[in-house]
């Protein structure tokens, strides 16, 4: 199944315009929805599941409008919230066997069989009879992916789901995403780059409501092979290098600055070219559309 | 560093809308209850006390302020908690921990702000109310001059410390309880804190205590106040000294202790959760599956779906703490409510199981009020507050799920309150040994009626959390909802199709059970249900799912919700209200008149413009009944045939007879002197006028013959006629037709009649009033009159008139009975009809009867006893008893009263029948005997000398038939065992002339005032025998009844009676009619010092100081001082209160020393330590004696 998204608007009553039109076609298999804070992926994705409205465009995904069929699509759909906490005085068994029948599935046996499954992939099955207020960070995101789960969904949306995880937990976690099978859809929001380059074969970069870059994360990648260069510089050089070259990168390195510059050419001989990674495409993204608005 | 943490809390506060509404709410509280006070609102009129009490007075201030401010600690709570709260809750804790600030600046600082703001903002009442007093449109006679010192006294006095201690208090479990909850359920505590301080304040005893206990200090500026004259309340300041000040100063040392408490105890530290964090390096042995089981969905089943989130989230609730504490006060309080309950003179009832299901009316059902507002906040808000709405809401569940889950936990919850109740109900009852459980009536009483109430109450407290979709704010509609249902009344909206849950009070009674009420009462609770299922469909329309909270969005959610089998359904329920609706109304609008209170104001008002012209015509005078009444309790109805034989005692002819009846009443018929039907009617006001072809002349006789079915068409808005029921049917002859315009039925209030433009108007005829000297006061329309009832009820019934039973006999299923009087009666007699148990006994060859309900056997033989004695005294002391028969008969509660007709006696099921009086107590008083003995004194007082229709009449019958019982009393208990009845009696005269609604007069002059005629009049009388000796004042009453006996007109007076008592007292005791009969007087007695030491014979020497002060009051309360040279008891008391010695010894107002010689060491001793005198603070009479060295 496939989920289209097209022309998709919504503006906040105090202005903000969250969403300016965005298209998007997702097929099955990991998706990377890439873009800074603010750039209205929250929204996109609570849009997608039926928890807020659009103000124009449609959503379809395999023949079911989501922004109408609303409970069609909650039947279809696993959802991890960006930020959510969990009932503290309840066990991570009975609050997941709890869901689990919400979600439908009524045998008790089969449900206990889903839920033990569930909480041994997350590596929680030990921990299962521990109320949920003792969870740390981590458990309790992994916690969430298993609900996400639950239930066959054929549409998983998970809004930042490794933002505050260590990197073991988020290894982990990146684990887990990729063994959920190749024929559902699964959004993945984030801020983190290597999230995207890690998981997903197919991305799109959201900067201020739009949809700057989208399509395999490594052939947009590609299409910047030969024109990123890089220079260490002192740090009072970086404003003169930007006020001349196409900068979409600083970082500070031992004192001292590394800057990426987009050019078809090498600058000068100071520059050496660079290996163009993900990064460098979503700043580079990023920096042309700030141009171009 | 602590004041800047203050005026940043300050500063923040007031940039707060919460803020503005704070105030205009506090500001309206304020103004609206000064402009209603001075009748801004037609049809209503708010009385803080008495009339002639200025609404601006300081002592109704006082009361307004403290009282608001009271309310206002629900906002106290939240403020004082947020103080520290907010922190936690903005998770900007650590910022403020971490910050270079000492401890006591953080806290002192947020609390000092928060006492601060919390001050100003209840300013705001001040500022309503005074601002209410100089609208244009508010009547000026209702204010007396403002003075800013009244508005901000309250505040000093009791706002400010009170706003210490309970945000002290708050502030605390904010801090240490690390959530806002016990904030809240603490403001709760407060609240019931002060609701037990004031049941505890109806025991005399206990009352310092109380006043000492209440954090609030109402009680205790109650208790300095209560004697306060109406001048004194509008003049005085409450002062802040004695129990006010130590109560105060008490709860000031509490308030900064807990503040102490907190500082000591609070960390400034991040609260590292107690359960220890589950570690993220957990076992990663277990190899999982690698394939996910098969899933079955099945998205069918709701119900069992429904079924089990509404245990799931049951469970979470009532497993919460403050579930189980708010219960638990419920319990408390119940407990402490029941002892209180329905006690007569301080002495209890039997626990019976309405009265204690009733306890937990009235102001328990704050605690299901409570659950309801507070919980269905948590509910609705349950997956938001814990951040798992995102999740939720995105489940493949329809939205009714979830939401009629939350109903039905709100229902359980009170499902539990109920059962709660009822366990602890019958706890009470078998501790207090009593085993008859009504197990039945319990369920029906809580499960069947209060519970469908707090349920339709449920529904709308859940509609206002989802249509409002604000937690807070939700709380706060709820209880805005409550405060206006309070105004509802006042501006006239009281029927119960626009009250939002209501019916009918019904009141269940042992002997007539529900009875017919509770039809009316289901038709009512259907029309309410079928309300709360519209409110429920459409808060499911409404309720909140995923992020969106525009209106725009919730209307176009709402529309695509309603499907058509929601659509159908609504539609079907709103066919149905709207048919119910129309039904009750035909019932109470169409087929009875409804007309609300302010309406009721302006008819009585239009009667008396109407037909008062008409008040001096000559009209007869009723000289003889013969009457048929038929009973038919199954229907239940009233048939009413009968003649009244009629005379011209004028000297005039009568040439139109004015025959009254009740308002809109139909007959069958009504004829007088051969004119057969009425020659102008106003069916409205029941006024009939016939004219008649031939006047009747002087001294000519005539008759007037009725026929009148009494009989509930439907059902009315309130509960309706009690006197026709299933089983007790208690019916007065004042429903039966009347002659002339009948001046009870004017409006009597000052206010009132201003309101309609009627001049002032005295409650009684001037005492020296010749004209009215021929009427008597009991029925003016008729003299001494023969009786002859035929009364006729369902065969199991007994039915009874006064008179004696001729005849008896049964036809078609029906009892009929005879009863004829031997001599003439008063024109005011009833008729009974029950199904009667009967106990018989005999006095001096008279049969004894009391006619009970067959489980009411409690108080049978204190009754008898009661009859016998006080036969024996009464004949003994004022001449022979003129029946041959004496009867006791039980009615509903409906009436809670005795009332004496000739030779039968009704006597309401609610106050001697289940009287559990424990002889061995001597603090109880055996009301059943004492009320027995006052309605047989009335066979006298009333019914052989009756009174004129002037001032002082009710003195002649009620205060004579008080003295009689307490003389009965003091023979058979001993004159030691009198002095706790006096102390009733002298403390509920000092608190009822407080609320006098227009004028105190003397007992001479009583106008029907109870606390004068009742409860003054047993002290005077009591303090006359006292002195002059009971023989001697019992010679005087007997030669009273000599000259009077069933004589009339004219009636006497109480110039007759004063007369004969002067006849008989010594010179030395004439002072005492001038002082306690014909004026008003109050002494100030008080003993100074009180010691007491051994005599070498082993007997002990007491040594008391006392001042005696003794004042004129006149008709407002304004006292002069009079000087002192009498005779006053020097007394002793023992450790029970009784009287070890007592003689009358002369004082003077200056301090003087008395000494006298006991045989044991006393507890207290002093001056008047009975109370027989009118003594305004009585409790400095006596002092505890100490031992002299």
């Amino acid at each position: 199944m496939e989920l289209v998204i097209k022309d998709l608007a919504k503006r906040y009553p105090n202005g903000v315009q969250a969403l300016g039109g965005v298209s998007l076609t997702i097929g099955p298999g990991m998706f990377g929805l890439l873009g800074p804070n603010g750039a209205g992926k929250s929204t996109l994705m609570r849009i997608l599941s039926t928890l807020q409205e659009a103000d124009s465009g449609s959503v379809t995904f395999g023949g079911i409008d989501v922004l109408k069929e609303k409970e069609k699509v909650r039947g279809l759909l696993g959802y991890l919230p960006q930020e959510f906490g969990l009932y503290p005085k309840v066990t991570a068994y009975d609050l997941l066997d709890h869901l689990a029948l919400l979600k439908g599935i009524r045998e008790t046996k089969r449900r206990r069989e889903i839920v033990d499954y569930l909480l041994r992939k997350t590596n929680l099955f030990e921990a299962r009879h521990r109320r949920l207020g003792g969870y740390s960070g981590g458990m309790k995101q992994r916690f969430g992916i298993a609900q996400a789960l639950l239930g066959d969904p054929k549409l998983v949306i998970v809004d930042e789901p490794t933002a505050g995880l260590d990197p073991e937990e988020r290894n982990r976690f990146h684990n887990l995403l990729a063994e959920i099978g190749e024929d559902i859809v699964v959004i993945l929001s984030t801020h983190i780059v290597s999230d995207v380059s890690d998981l997903c074969r197919q991305m799109a970069i959201l900067h201020r409501g739009s949809v700057v870059q989208s399509g395999d994360p490594q052939a947009l990648t590609e299409q910047l092979r030969g024109r990123i260069w890089r220079k260490v510089v002192a740090k009072s050089e970086v404003e003169a290098h930007q006020s001349n070259l196409q900068v979409i990168s600083t970082r500070r390195i031992a004192g001292r600055t590394l800057l990426h510059v987009h050019a078809d050419q090498r600058p000068d001989a100071s520059f050496e070219p660079a290996e163009a990674d993900l990064e460098d495409l979503y700043f580079f993204a990023m920096r042309a559309s700030e141009r171009a608005a | 560093m602590l004041l800047a943490i203050a005026g940043f809390e300050l500063r923040k506060r007031f940039r707060m809308l919460s803020t503005l509404v704070y105030v205009l709410v506090f500001f309206a509280m304020g103004f609206l209850a000064m402009i209603s006070a001075g009748g801004a609102f037609s049809g209503v009129s708010v009385g803080f006390g008495a009339d002639k009490v200025h609404a601006n007075a300081p002592a109704a201030l006082n009361g307004l302020v403290t009282i608001f401010c009271h309310l206002g600690t629900l906002v106290t709570a939240s403020v004082f908690g947020q103080a520290l709260h907010q922190d936690r809750e903005a998770r900007i804790a650590p910022l403020f921990f971490s910050a270079p600030i000492r401890k006591l600046d953080y806290l002192g600082g947020r609390y000092l702000g928060a006492v601060v703001f919390s001050l100003v903002i209840f300013l705001a009442i001040a500022a309503g109310l005074a601002f209410g007093t100089i609208m244009p449109f508010v009547e000026k006679v209702s204010f007396g001059p403002n003075h800013l010192a009244a508005y901000l006294w309250p505040y000093l006095t009791t706002v400010w410390p009170n706003v210490v201690f309970t945000g002290a208090v708050f502030f605390a479990l904010a801090g240490l309880g690390r959530q806002m909850m016990p904030v809240y359920v603490g403001a709760v505590l407060l609240v019931i804190g002060y609701l037990m301080a004031g049941s505890l304040f109806g025991r005399l005893e206990h009352r310092t205590l109380a006043a000492l206990l209440d954090p609030f200090g109402m009680t205790a500026s109650r208790l300095i106040t209560e004697y306060w004259t109406v001048s004194e309340q509008n003049t005085r300041l409450v002062p802040l000294t004695g129990i006010l000040l130590l109560n105060r100063a008490l709860w000031l040392a509490i308030g900064v202790a807990v503040f102490a408490f907190t500082v000591v105890r609070f960390r400034l530290a991040h609260d590292g959760t107690a359960e220890r964090k589950a570690s993220a390096k957990d076992a990663e042995g277990v190899l999982p599956p690698t394939h996910a089981p098969e899933v079955a969905i099945d998205r069918g089943g709701r119900l069992g779906l429904l079924v089990r989130m509404t245990r799931l989230s049951f469970r979470s609730t009532v497993r919460d703490v403050y579930f189980g504490v708010i219960v638990f006060a419920g319990i408390l309080f119940m407990v402490i409510a029941s002892l209180q309950s329905s006690a007569i003179y301080g002495t209890p009832t039997y626990p019976v199981t309405r009265a204690i299901v009733e306890v937990t009316g009235g102001s328990f059902s704050i605690f299901a009020l409570i659950l309801i507002t507070f919980y269905s906040g948590e509910l609705v808000w349950r997956e938001r507050d814990a951040k798992m709405d995102l999740i939720v809401d995105a489940l493949p569940v329809p939205t009714w799920l979830p939401f009629l889950s939350k109903l039905l936990t709100l229902f359980l919850m009170l499902a539990v309150l109920m059962l709660v109740v009822m366990i602890g109900g019958i706890a009470i009852q078998t501790a207090r040994g009593y085993f008859h459980y009504e197990l039945g009536l319990y369920v029906k009483l809580l499960f069947g009626l209060r519970l469908v109430d707090f349920a339709l109450l449920a529904v709308l407290a859940l509609t206002v959390q989802v249509v409002v979709n604000h937690k807070y704010i939700g709380h706060f509609v709820m209880v805005l909802y409550y405060v206006w249902t309070l105004f509802m009344p006042k501006l006239g909206l009281e029927h119960n199709l626009v009250k939002f849950g209501g019916a009918p009070d019904l009141e269940y009674s042992d002997m007539n059970r529900f009875g017919h009420f509770l039809k009316p009462v289901l038709w009512f609770d259907l029309y309410w249900a079928l309300f709360c299922v519209l409110l429920a469909i459409a808060s499911l329309l409404l309720f909140p799912r995923g992020v969106e909270s525009g209106a725009r969005f919730r209307l176009r959610e709402a529309r695509r919700r309603l499907g058509p089998a929601l659509a159908a359904g609504s539609g079907l329920a709103a066919l149905a209200f709207v048919a119910t609706g129309g039904f009750i109304y035909w019932n109470t609008n169409v087929r009875n008149h409804y007309r609300p209170s302010n309406a009721n104001e302006a008819h009585q008002a239009d009667y008396e413009k109407t037909f008062k012209a008409t008040e001096k015509d000559p009209q007869p005078s009723i000289t003889g009944v013969d009457v048929a009444i038929d009973i038919f309790p199954g229907e239940p109805s009233l048939h009413a045939r009968g003649t009244y034989a009629l005379r011209n005692v004028g000297n005039e002819p009568v040439r139109t007879v004015h025959v009254q009846l009740a308002d809109d009443l139909p007959f069958e018929k009504l004829a007088l002197g051969g004119v057969e039907r009425p020659t102008r009617s106003d069916t409205g006001f029941g006024w009939y006028d016939f004219d008649l072809a031939e006047p009747l002349a002087p001294g000519a006789t005539s008759k007037l013959e009725f026929d009148i079915w009494f009989r509930q068409r439907g059902f009315r808005n309130d509960i309706g006629d009690t006197e026709v029921v299933g089983n007790g049917t208690f019916f007065h002859s004042t429903q039966l037709p009347s002659i002339g315009y009948a001046e009870g039925g004017e409006l009597a209030a000052d206010g009132s009649r201003r309101k309609f433009a009627l001049p002032p108007k005295s409650r009684m005829h001037d005492l020296d009033d010749r004209a009215a000297h021929h009427h008597n006061y009991v029925a003016r329309d008729s003299d001494w009159i023969d009786f002859k009832a035929t009364v006729s009820t369902a065969e199991g019934q007994t039915a009874i008139a006064p008179g004696y039973l001729a005849r008896s006999w049964t036809e078609n299923g029906r009892a009929y009975s005879v009863f004829e009087m031997d001599r003439k009666i008063l024109g005011f007699w009833s008729v009974l009809s029950a199904e009667y148990s009967v106990k018989k006994d005999t006095w001096n060859g008279i049969p004894l009867e009391v006619y009970y309900h067959h489980e009411h056997t409690y108080d049978l033989q204190r009754m008898f006893d009661g009859m016998k004695d006080a036969l024996a005294y009464c004949s003994d002391a004022f001449g022979p008893y003129q029946h041959r028969q004496a009867r006791i008969l039980e009615f509903p509660r409906y009436q809670t009263y005795a009332q004496s007709f000739p030779n039968t006696i009704p006597y309401s099921e609610a106050i001697g029948f289940i009287a559990k009086v424990d002889d061995s107590d001597p603090k109880d008083v055996d009301f059943p005997y004492y009320v027995t003995a006052h309605e047989i004194a009335h066979q006298w007082w009333a019914h052989q000398v009756i009174g004129a229709d002037v001032q002082g009449a009710t003195m002649l019958s009620e205060t004579l038939a008080q003295y009689s019982a307490l003389m009965v009393m003091k023979k058979k208990l001993g004159v030691e065992r009198m002095r706790r009845f006096l102390a009733y009696e002298l403390d509920t005269y000092l608190r009822q002339r407080a609320f006098e609604r227009k004028r105190e007069l003397p007992l001479l002059r009583c106008e029907n005032q109870q606390y004068i005629h009742y409860n003054k009049g047993s002290l005077v009388m009591y303090a006359l025998q006292d002195y002059a000796g009971e023989a001697t004042v019992n010679r005087a009453l007997h030669a009273f009844v000599d000259t009077w006996k069933e004589k009339g007109p004219p009636y006497p007076t109480t110039r007759d009676l004063v007369s004969a008592l002067r006849k008989e007292l010594l010179p030395e005791h004439q002072y005492l009619v001038d002082d306690m009969i014909e004026n008003i007087t109050l002494y100030d007695n008080r003993t100074t010092s009180a010691t007491y030491h051994a005599l070498p014979d082993g007997t002990f020497e007491v040594r008391v100081k006392v001042v005696a002060r003794k004042m004129r009051a006149d008709d407002l309360g304004v006292e002069k001082d009079v000087p002192v040279n009498e005779s006053i008891d020097i007394g002793a008391l023992d450790e029970a209160g009784l009287v070890l010695f007592r003689e009358k010894r002369l004082v003077t107002s200056s301090e003087s020393e008395h000494v006298f010689v006991l045989p044991k060491p006393p507890a207290k001793a002093g001056i008047d330590p009975m109370n027989i005198l009118v003594d305004r603070k009585p409790d400095d009479n006596v002092m505890r004696a100490v031992e002299a060295r």
